[in-house]
């Protein structure tokens, strides 16, 4: 994975997303019941599934780590918890602003905000400890332990949540089997969406990924010296002696 | 089984003569309960308040008192010996886990009669009926404090990590427990938290097999 790839998947990014903001802006329809607000909606879903596909991640990387214990898979790890975050507080912010006009207030405890923020919640603590372990050599395998048991409390935490009410629009799947997207535009849109948003986060892990990489073999590079340097001072100190 | 047995007897007898893990989760309790009493102001008897301020009570004492047991190995590096004996990773962690688990269960029952003081609820048979929903807060709890306990000894600041670390991942426990003692101590019948003892049980899997299956990594150096 060189920076040709990386340099590759930006300009992939940049495309895609310059059609979906086009699309967003000007091809959809406007809503009929909720207007101009609900555009936000087509950046709303696909930061949630970038941001959920990312914390999966964590996960999968933290078990291949403990598995395998090669430096790869816990920059991986590293690397996607820090694209999930920021995806996760932009499903929050966006999440709000819509809110804002439609359920007028900008934070209600129904059961997918609360869920959400309890994920937001649980990675940030990964982070903290990622940024606080920061010297400590087993930092990785502390970190995959965390992401493991913050993703299989995931599962739970929507059960518990779900004791409250909810009410959050079903979009997508409803129990009547109708999806809310009337127009084909709509559906169009939101794909391109999706697709742009996907390649944004791939290519924001590329970076992110490579840059820890980068750190990780500078650090082995930086112990190879000192096991040199170390072991010139020895053959140095037998020379003198004989 | 024995080396669990040994740990575990080892730890209860210290606690014995010093008493250090439960005064102070005790104390904590009783601090947190009158904190909430001050600033809720909730008229008496109103159990859903009082069921929270307890699970609030429970949540913060125990991220601070309930993994002394644990963390106490790291003094005077008591944890290398423990490391070098033949026993199972899994046994010290069981032990440790059930001595916070009966330190937080002598807290438990003093918050309870803390709690109906403060929130002028009555001393009735009832009150009885929250002890398994305790009693299963207090299992998960133990069980996940004693793995990210494991976590914050090696990390520099570790008892600020602790927090941040516990509460998102005992959310779901506490919305259940919540839930369920408010529905225990108003009284209402069996089948009204049946769905809240659920997720405590699943909650109480969950964290056990964590803890059991991923303490190995965590308290392994090398």
């Amino acid at each position: 994975m060189g920076t040709k790839a990386a340099y590759r998947l930006g300009v992939a990014t940049l495309g895609v997303m310059t059609a979906a903001i086009f699309m967003v802006f000007v091809y959809v329809p406007t809503e009929a019941q909720e207007g101009i607000v609900q555009r936000i909606f087509y950046f709303h879903v696909p930061c949630a599934w970038v941001a959920f596909a990312a914390f999966a991640l964590v996960a999968i990387s933290g078990v291949f780590y403990l598995w395998f214990g090669q430096q790869v898979w816990d920059d991986l790890g590293y690397a996607a918890a820090e694209v999930g975050m920021v995806f996760c507080t932009l499903v929050l912010i966006t999440g709000s602003v819509w809110a804002k006009p439609i359920w007028g207030a900008w934070w209600t405890w129904d059961s997918r905000l609360t869920t959400t923020l309890v994920l937001w919640l649980l990675y940030a603590g990964y982070l903290a400890l990622r940024a606080m372990a920061d010297e400590v050599p087993q930092v990785g395998r502390l970190a995959a332990v965390v992401g493991i048991v913050a993703a299989a409390d995931v599962p739970v935490i929507i059960v518990s949540v779900r004791l409250w009410r909810t009410i959050h629009p079903a979009v997508i799947v409803t129990r009547q089997g109708s999806h809310g997207l009337e127009d084909p535009r709509m559906i169009a849109t939101l794909l391109v969406s999706m697709a742009a948003f996907t390649v944004l986060g791939t290519w924001l892990l590329m970076l992110r990924f490579a840059t820890l990489r980068t750190t990780a073999r500078i650090i082995n590079v930086g112990r190879q010296l000192a096991l040199m340097e170390a072991e010139m001072v020895d053959m140095g100190a037998q020379a003198r002696g004989s | 089984m024995s080396a669990l047995t040994a740990i575990l007897r080892k730890d209860l007898r210290l606690e014995l003569r010093t008493g250090e893990s439960t005064i102070a989760l005790v104390f904590l309790s009783l601090l947190i309960l009158t904190v909430l009493t001050f600033a809720l102001n909730a008229p008496g008897g109103d159990t859903a308040t009082a069921a929270g301020a307890l699970w609030v009570a429970m949540i913060f004492a125990g991220t601070i008192g309930a993994t002394r047991a644990l963390i106490g190995e790291w003094e005077n590096g008591c944890i290398r010996g423990l490391l070098l004996s033949p026993a199972d990773r899994a046994a010290i962690y069981c032990a440790k886990l059930v001595a916070s688990f009966v330190f937080m269960v002598l807290a438990e029952v003093a918050a309870t009669m803390l709690m109906v003081l403060f929130f002028n609820l009555d001393f009735r048979i009832r009150l009885l009926r929250l002890g398994p929903v305790l009693a299963m807060g207090a299992l998960g709890f133990a069980a996940l404090a004693t793995l990210l306990a494991a976590i914050q000894v090696r990390v520099r600041a570790g008892d600020l990590l602790l927090p941040l670390l516990i509460v998102p991942v005992f959310v779901p426990a506490l919305i259940a427990g919540v839930k369920a003692s408010n529905a225990a101590l108003a009284g209402l019948p069996f089948a009204a938290f049946s769905q809240s003892l659920k997720i405590l049980a699943a909650c109480d899997i969950l964290f056990l097999a964590g803890g059991y299956l991923l303490f190995e990594h965590v308290i392994t150096e090398d």
